[in-house]
């Protein structure tokens, strides 16, 4: 008889009671995989984040966009291999203006040559180059609005009022997560050719591609030193800097949810503390007869450390059962068709999977610490007195 | 009836477990109570900023003062509307404003940028908005690169101190020369410049933002509206300056609201199963005086209330302590990016009496849910049975 067989009879003894222990323990370790899932999921930006590319914008206020010849000079800088350009459009489907998606003009000859994760078919491809009108949409909002390739879209502008009409010549797919599936593109000329005078022949941001990605830091530098005696200076970023400076915007959330996920993980702990307490002081007789019989002290601390390791782990383990079809299979897809500007990929990884199980498990055996040694130290006559 | 004594001094004998599952339910509404107050604080902030006695004028299709542009022109013709209030001397009470953010690292932070809002303004924003007062330095003289700043930003960023200078924009200085406050309102987190320094600083000669004016009366707001609207070339929206923050603020409250109201979801069944168990114990290990109740004539239904009764006394403390604690929390400021105006504010966590006691209800919720199987159990102690345990 070892350790782990003691701790399942023990456990069988009380079904009940071990039953709603673990299903505790599973709906905390649930709430710990959907918090760090989040905090994940709001990072995944910038993990995937490309490194080798760095977005050029306005220094001040990215409100305020930089000529367009700008693009011609950052090509001329050492260590550039291409560079594109886009401007924030920020569109509404009539009708549908609650729902938000990042609309873009963009130059589809370099587009494609910038975001090399952009995957069309080639008839689309090509199709969206040659029609002036035509827009590249994500598969998420195609999915999202119902549109198909070869349907008329019209969107509402806003920094650029009026209706706009576009045909959806293709649906793209991203090949790597550093690209989001739901942003619209369509043809900067369309756009500058029908803007007012004053929005005319200006690029809302230029993105390049380094040749070395160690090297992005310092091309960035050499490119903003390049404008830096113009009167528009521009702050480039390697797109890992762009996303993790927005993170930093979100930061108190980030801190808030952290926190919290610490509370769930002291929860979990009383929850799961208590119920071993109680079984302790319920076999006080039991223990002094064991200690009566030879067992050690470590001995009954093992048996109460090992039936709160295996509560915790089978906790964990409801939990992570728990939380694949809740998050990957419901809330996953939910999310990401619904807020796929905060969160474009939203399903359960692996680490935090793991985590979850450590931390379930870690935090069982440090919550039994104190009923383990309260069993260990009791004198063998007071405890086959004593009644429970 | 079981006197409820006896409930009490049950739960005082068994200290540890009492405590541990009071203070997992206190947890539970300490975490609730905090994140219904961070919303609230949110949504009252933001509410602070709107008056529905003065309207703002976008451009149709912006949401946000940010994305709108409205040709200078423009302006007077706003102005003139019917609708809008006069002073003394027959001039209407307005102000076209420029609105710009600014990247600025935090101080002490050199790789973080954080957007604050300028708004190029004039002296009449001072009378429009009331609540605003300068509370330390002076007003700025116009024209000048002289600027006011919210109270929370002093300190906050480099050059941010009443005296200091900081960039605007390339060769553009701005000299801090007041703090405001404005009754903790939004506009506490913004900078406040002069209107033609700041357009001739970013070349935005041509436009404001947003048009603001105070109106005659709350109820002329529909005249005027329709009298800005009504042409539709100038391609204007006028809303109702409250209504325009709320929705502000919506995105920011329904996602603080949305991520609340799940934790609190799976965090009460966990303190629910805890309440559960340490009842079921208490049930089990006091068969015997359950059972001389039961012989002493009490009806199983009394047996059944006095353990409902306990357990939602057990839950009410924990509660009670949760909902004392998250009061604590009214002095953390909190600071986040509004989603939709892309800038920074600074709240609090903002504590109201409908907060506090619902918290507390569903604290006690937890305790009457939790304690009702274990009652049943209770209920159905057989007497005999159990004294000769």
């Amino acid at each position: 008889m070892n350790l782990a067989t003691v701790a399942v009879k023990n456990i069988r003894r009380h079904v009940l009671r071990n039953t709603l222990t673990i299903l505790g323990v599973g709906v905390a370790t649930l709430a710990f995989i959907l918090l760090r899932t989040t905090l994940s999921a709001w990072a995944i930006g910038t993990e995937n984040a490309a490194k080798d590319r760095i977005a050029t914008r306005h220094k001040v206020t990215f409100i305020i966009p930089l000529p367009s010849r700008y693009v011609q000079e950052v090509r001329a800088v050492d260590g550039v291999q291409a560079a594109t350009w886009m401007n924030w459009f920020g569109g509404r489907v009539p009708g549908r203006e609650e729902d938000f998606f990042a609309s873009m003009a963009c130059d589809p000859e370099t587009l494609f040559q910038v975001y090399d994760e952009l995957q069309v078919v080639p008839e689309q491809r090509q199709a969206f180059m040659e029609n002036r009108q035509g827009a590249l949409v994500g598969e998420v909002i195609a999915k999202q609005f119902g549109w198909q390739v070869g349907d008329q879209v019209t969107l509402e502008g806003s920094l650029y009022p009026g209706t706009w009409r576009f045909t959806v010549e293709g649906i793209y797919r991203a090949s790597r997560r550093s690209l989001d599936q739901s942003s619209f593109f369509f043809h900067w000329n369309y756009l500058n050719e029908r803007a007012d005078p004053l929005l005319k022949d200006q690029v809302g941001w230029i993105v390049s591609r380094v040749a070395n990605a160690d090297k992005a830091a310092l091309v960035s530098k050499t490119i903003d030193q390049h404008f830096d005696v113009r009167d528009i200076q521009t702050l480039s970023m390697s797109e890992r800097a762009v996303n993790a400076s927005f993170m930093s915007m979100l930061a108190t959330i980030l801190k808030a949810l952290d926190f919290i996920s610490l509370v769930v993980v002291v929860i979990m702990m009383l929850i799961l503390g208590n119920t071993i307490a109680m079984g302790v002081r319920e076999r006080t007789r039991e223990y002094g007869a064991l200690r009566a019989i030879g067992f050690l002290p470590q001995h009954l601390a093992g048996f109460v450390l090992g039936e709160a390791a295996l509560i915790g782990a089978l906790g964990g383990l409801v939990g992570t059962a728990l939380a694949i079809p809740l998050v990957d299979g419901a809330m996953g897809p939910f999310v990401e068709e619904n807020f796929s500007s905060l969160f474009p990929y939203f399903r359960i990884q692996l680490k935090d999977v793991l985590y979850a199980l450590l931390v379930a498990t870690v935090g069982a055996l440090l919550a039994a610490g104190f009923p383990a040694r309260q069993a260990s130290n009791l004198r063998v006559s007071e405890a086959l007195r004593r009644v429970a | 009836m079981v006197p409820i004594y006896y409930n009490v001094r049950s739960l005082l004998v068994r200290k540890a477990n009492t405590i541990a599952t009071a203070f997992g339910i206190a947890l539970v509404v300490f975490v609730l109570a905090s994140s219904q107050m961070l919303a609230n604080g949110l949504s009252k902030t933001m509410g602070r900023s709107g008056r529905d006695d003065q309207a703002i004028v976008l451009r149709k299709g912006s949401d946000a003062e940010l994305s709108s542009g409205i040709d200078l022109s423009l302006v007077n013709q706003v102005l003139a509307a019917p609708g809008v209030q006069r002073d003394g001397s027959g001039q209407p009470v307005g102000v076209g404003e420029v609105v710009l953010i600014l990247a600025m690292n935090r101080q002490g932070q050199q790789e973080q940028l954080s957007n604050v809002t300028v708004r190029g303004t004039t002296a009449e924003a001072l009378a429009l908005r009331s609540e605003v007062r300068i509370v330390e330095g002076r007003k700025p003289s116009p024209g000048t690169d002289e600027v006011l700043i919210g109270r929370p930003l002093v300190g906050e960023y480099p050059g941010m101190t009443l005296g200091g200078r900081f960039v605007l924009n390339k060769n553009r200085e701005a000299h801090v020369v007041g703090v405001f406050e404005a009754n903790g309102s939004v506009f506490e987190s913004e900078i406040w410049a002069d209107v033609d320094t700041v357009r001739s600083a970013f070349g935005r000669q041509q436009m404001v933002n947003s048009v603001t004016v105070a109106l005659a009366s709350p109820a002329q707001f529909t005249e005027f509206q329709a009298a800005v609207e009504g042409d539709k070339r100038l391609g204007l929206l006028a809303q109702r300056q409250s209504d325009f923050f709320e929705k502000q603020s919506e995105g920011s409250v329904l996602f603080l609201s949305i991520l609340g109201g799940i934790i609190v979801v799976f965090f009460s069944i966990g303190a629910m199963i805890g309440a559960m168990n340490t009842m079921y114990a208490a049930v089990q290990s006091r068969r015997k005086e359950i059972g001389t109740l039961r012989a002493l004539g009490f009806s199983r239904f009394a047996v059944m209330r006095s353990f409902v009764l306990e357990s939602f006394v057990l839950a009410l403390v924990g509660g009670g302590l949760g909902t004392l604690a998250s009061l604590g929390m009214g002095a953390v400021e909190f600071s986040m990016m509004n989603v939709s105006s892309w800038s920074e504010i600074t709240f609090h966590f903002e504590p109201e009496p409908a907060i506090l006691v619902r918290s507390l209800l569903v604290g006690g919720l937890m305790g009457l849910l939790g304690g009702f199987f274990p009652a049943l159990r209770a209920a159905s102690v057989s007497p005999l049975a159990a004294m000769r345990d």
